[in-house]
Order: structure tokens, then C-alpha cells, then sequence
């Protein structure tokens, strides 16, 4: 355990020692809060729309977003420390391998917690509202933890899998996709189409369910609206955990 | 002529180089795609808004918002190759070349034009593989790809002065996530009277809403979504003013020298 600590302080070095390397995580998604909210605000009027305050309906989004980028960075770092060859040492250590992605994924669910805060901040300051009080708000700060970590293992599989920094852009766009295909700009009963199903299907529709009870006055703090998005954090992170260990071990075979 | 020459070897070397690097071009292509994909079927039920214009077809309204951010991120991909070109010693061996130093800044743009067309061009078939109707038909098509490469020289001046006055690949490489503020301060993809009063008042001083919504009119042959020419004049006129910043920003990295 005192190597996943080990680690996690080294990850969290990081963000002391690089200065604005925050900055990308945590501004990304708040424009892409404004942005949204000033493009689509008006989609509340629309019947079957839970809130009548977009920006309330967009704040977990964009929560779960900076988080997920957070998440996913670890994967972009582990690429690197492969390519760089600072891997390859930590792998002759006499210590589980799984234990060498626990520490940056621990940093990296610390690391989450600035732009999920900022983000909230901001969101609370242009007039979202905290209908779900300390239970919601404790819903959403675990979702963006969760959500963060289970990006950080998707990361690490690409990492394991490809070996190369330029994997980058696959580890972002796949917590872009994950978040956009659900139930993003409206809820599950507004969307049309193909997307529609594919939100249906899609857990992270469940995750932002879990989250949005902070915000959503149409989503009320209850067991009801937790438990799916804790069982589809969980199923998520057990599958990517599974496949990122699987990694792990064929490294260096 | 020998200038012509040396901007169109510029410009093909600028693509070859984008499309041997897939990681560069994913973002060009690939996000503009979902995000039109997730906006069309996720905000379509906006139709039924009081105020939203009557339109045949919804994929055919949103997508001059795809096509402004095609050539945003085509911009932004031309800005992150010359800062690595920079930062890894290409562009000092150019400097070196007995060639008028403006046309290496519109060798790189040149570059930018054209990806910009096939970006556009994949945009508009994907929109009516999936449905989009374009009333307009085929001149406006084409029009509408024009307009884009135009713009995306407008984008990818920006990128460039940046680039050659920072010469930092990271800063381009951060700079993403601000060029979606120029997207979404423009009614990219919903109609300007439906946008929040703050943004609405905003999106009147971005050049890109005059772009959007000149490639809305023509696609969807509807005058009263937007003027063409506003939004032709719009593309010029920034693609002009930042050609011209990004030189200077070239004359002033040379006087550094």
C-alpha cells in the first residue's frame, strides 16, 4: 500500500510542479457549460423537461465532464512514462502490478475534485439551483470521484494497449462519447432517434442521474435515483478494471 | 508564379504531413461528427419551440454549425503543426530558403483551405447519408464549401500569429477547448432569437454567426435564416485581418532573430 502512496503523492507532485496543469481540465468544461446553456437554455420550456433552469440541468454534466478528463489524463501520463522508459522500471519492482495505477488513479480522483468544484461554483453563481441539499451534493461529488477513476482505468487500458502518447485523443474521446451519448442537453423523454436508444442503453445515463439530484428540482434526492448510477459506476469500473489488469500483466511478456 | 509554387508545395506538404499524423486529424474529423450527431438527435425536440423557424429539415439547420466548427478545429490543427514545425527546428530551415517569407504563412494556410474543403465536404454527405434535405441544392453545396475553406483561413491565421509568436506547441495544444467560446458565441446551432438574451447580444459582434447563418440560408434556400453574402463579406474580412496579424507576427519573430 505505501507504493500506491508513494505514487499517489508523485501524481499529485505533478500538478504542484507544472503550473497550469489544472487549467485545461477545469476550463473545457466550463465552457462548454456556458456554451451549451446559452445555445440550448431555452430547451426547458419544453414539456417533459424536469428543471426550468438549464444551467441546473447542465452543471452535473459538466461536473462529470472535468472529472472525466481529469480521469483520463492518467492514461495520457502512464503513455508517456511507458514511451519514456520510467515504466519499465517501476515493472521489475517486487510489488502487484495493479498497485502501480492505483496511486496516479487516486491522484488523479483528487485532482478531480478542482474542476468538479469550480465548475459547481460557477454554476451556482449564474443561477443554478442546490435543490438536492447535502444528500445531493454528496451524490455528486461521488459520481465525479467514481466517474474520474473509472475514465482513469479506460485510460490505462488504452495506455497498456497501445504504448504510446499518441493514444491520447482516443482516452478523451471516449469519455466525450461516453458523456454525450445519454442524456446530456435533455432528458431521456425529449430525445429522438437513434440517440434515444443508445441513451437508454447508455450507464452514464444512469451516472448522471445519480449526480443531477444535486441540481435537477425534477430529480429528487432518493434511493431510487442513486442506486442505478452506483450499480452502472461499479459494473463500468469492474469491466475496464478487468481489462486495464489484463494489460498490466501481458506487459513486458 | 514561382511564389504560387512554392505556396501550393507548402500547403501539400502542410496536408501530407496532417494526414500521416491520424492523432491530429481525429479531432477534425471525428468530433465535429458526434457532436453533430449527439445535437441532432439530442436537442431536436427544440423544434417544437415557440420561435424556432420553420425548417424542413432539423440535421440541415444544425449542420452549418458542424461545418464553422470544422474549419475552427481545421484552424487549430494548422497552428499546432507550424508550432511543432517551430519547435522542432523545420521552420528555421525554411527561413533559410530564398523565398518571399509571406508565403510561408500562406503556404500554411493554403494548407488549411483545403482541408478545410474535404472536411466540409464529408460533413454535408454525412448530414444527407443520415436525412439532411439541402433545398438549396447542389450550387449551395458548393458555395457552402467554399464559405468554410474561407473561414477556416480566417482560423488558421489566428493559430499561426500564435503560433509564430509563441512558438509553443502546448499552447496550441491548450488552446482547444477557447476556440469552441468563438462556436458558441455565435448561434451555431439553434437560431439566434432562441439564444440566451447575454449570449444574443454577444453572438452580434462574432463574425462567425454571420458565417453560420449564411450557410444556413443557402443550404436551406431561405433568406430569412441569414445572408450569404454578410457571411461571405464576414469570411473574407477575418480571413484577410488575420493573414495579415499572422505576418506581422512572422516580420516580428524574424526581428527577434
Amino acid at each position: 500500500m505505501s507504493v500506491a502512496l508513494a505514487l499517489w503523492r508523485r501524481s499529485l507532485n505533478e500538478v504542484l510542479r507544472v503550473r497550469g496543469a489544472l487549467l485545461p481540465a477545469t476550463i473545457a468544461p466550463l465552457i462548454f457549460m456556458f456554451g451549451i446553456t446559452g445555445q440550448f437554455g431555452r430547451l426547458t420550456g419544453l414539456e417533459g423537461f424536469p428543471t426550468d433552469s438549464y444551467i441546473s440541468w447542465i452543471v452535473p454534466l459538466s461536473c462529470l465532464q472535468g472529472a472525466g478528463f481529469a480521469g483520463a489524463a492518467v492514461g495520457a501520463n502512464l503513455a508517456r512514462d511507458i514511451e519514456l522508459g520510467w515504466f519499465d522500471r517501476l515493472l521489475v519492482a517486487p510489488v502487484p502490478r495493479p498497485l502501480l495505477v492505483v496511486g496516479p488513479i487516486l491522484g488523479a480522483v483528487s485532482r478531480s475534485m478542482v474542476p468538479a468544484t469550480v465548475v459547481l461554483v460557477a454554476g451556482l453563481l449564474i443561477g443554478a439551483d442546490l435543490t438536492g441539499g447535502i444528500y445531493g451534493l454528496l451524490c455528486l461529488y461521488f459520481a465525479a470521484a467514481a466517474f474520474c477513476a473509472t475514465a482513469a482505468l479506460w485510460g490505462v487500458f488504452m495506455a497498456v494497449t497501445f504504448r504510446t502518447q499518441q493514444a491520447g485523443p482516443l482516452m478523451q474521446q471516449g469519455v466525450f462519447l461516453a458523456v454525450f451519448l445519454s442524456t446530456a442537453y435533455t432528458p431521456q423523454v425529449l430525445l429522438r432517434g437513434w440517440l434515444s436508444h443508445v441513451a437508454h442503453l447508455n450507464p452514464m445515463t444512469h451516472v448522471l442521474e445519480l449526480a443531477r439530484q444535486a441540481t435537477v428540482a425534477g430529480i429528487e434526492p432518493s434511493f431510487a435515483h442513486t442506486w442505478p448510477g452506483v450499480a452502472a459506476l461499479a459494473g463500468m469500473a469492474t469491466v475496464l478494471g478487468a481489462l486495464a489488469v489484463n494489460g498490466l500483466h501481458r506487459m513486458g511478456r | 508564379m514561382r511564389e504560387g509554387r512554392v505556396v501550393a508545395a507548402l500547403g501539400r506538404r502542410a496536408l501530407t504531413v496532417q494526414f500521416r499524423r491520424a492523432q491530429l486529424l481525429m479531432p477534425t474529423f471525428v468530433l465535429p461528427l458526434i457532436l453533430l450527431a449527439v445535437i441532432a438527435s439530442g436537442t431536436s425536440a427544440g423544434q417544437g419551440l415557440r420561435g424556432f423557424p420553420d425548417v424542413g429539415s432539423f440535421l440541415a439547420f444544425v449542420v452549418p454549425g458542424t461545418v464553422v466548427q470544422g474549419t475552427l478545429l481545421a484552424g487549430l490543427t494548422s497552428g499546432t503543426a507550424l508550432a511543432g514545425d517551430i519547435e522542432f527546428g523545420f521552420f528555421d530551415r525554411l527561413l533559410t530558403a530564398p523565398v518571399h517569407r509571406t508565403s510561408l504563412v500562406l503556404g500554411r494556410l493554403f494548407g488549411t483551405f483545403v482541408l478545410a474543403l474535404l472536411q466540409s465536404t464529408l460533413f454535408l454527405l454525412v448530414a444527407l447519408i443520415f436525412g439532411a434535405h439541402y433545398p438549396g441544392g447542389p450550387l449551395a453545396v458548393v458555395a457552402t464549401i467554399g464559405l468554410a475553406g474561407i473561414n477556416a483561413v480566417g482560423m488558421g491565421g489566428i493559430t499561426a500569429a500564435i503560433a509564430l509568436r509563441t512558438g509553443s506547441l502546448s499552447l496550441l495544444q491548450s488552446l482547444f477547448p477557447f476556440m469552441f467560446v468563438m462556436l458558441f458565441t455565435a448561434p451555431a446551432f439553434f437560431p439566434q432569437d432562441l439564444l440566451s438574451p447575454v449570449l444574443h447580444d454577444i453572438s452580434l459582434y462574432n463574425p462567425l454567426t454571420y458565417v453560420v447563418e449564411g450557410v444556413r440560408a443557402l443550404l436551406n434556400d431561405d433568406g430569412s435564416l441569414g445572408n450569404p453574402w454578410e457571411g461571405l463579406a464576414a469570411a473574407c474580412g477575418l480571413a484577410v485581418a488575420t493573414t495579415a496579424i499572422s505576418t506581422l507576427a512572422l516580420k516580428e519573430r524574424l526581428r527577434r532573430l
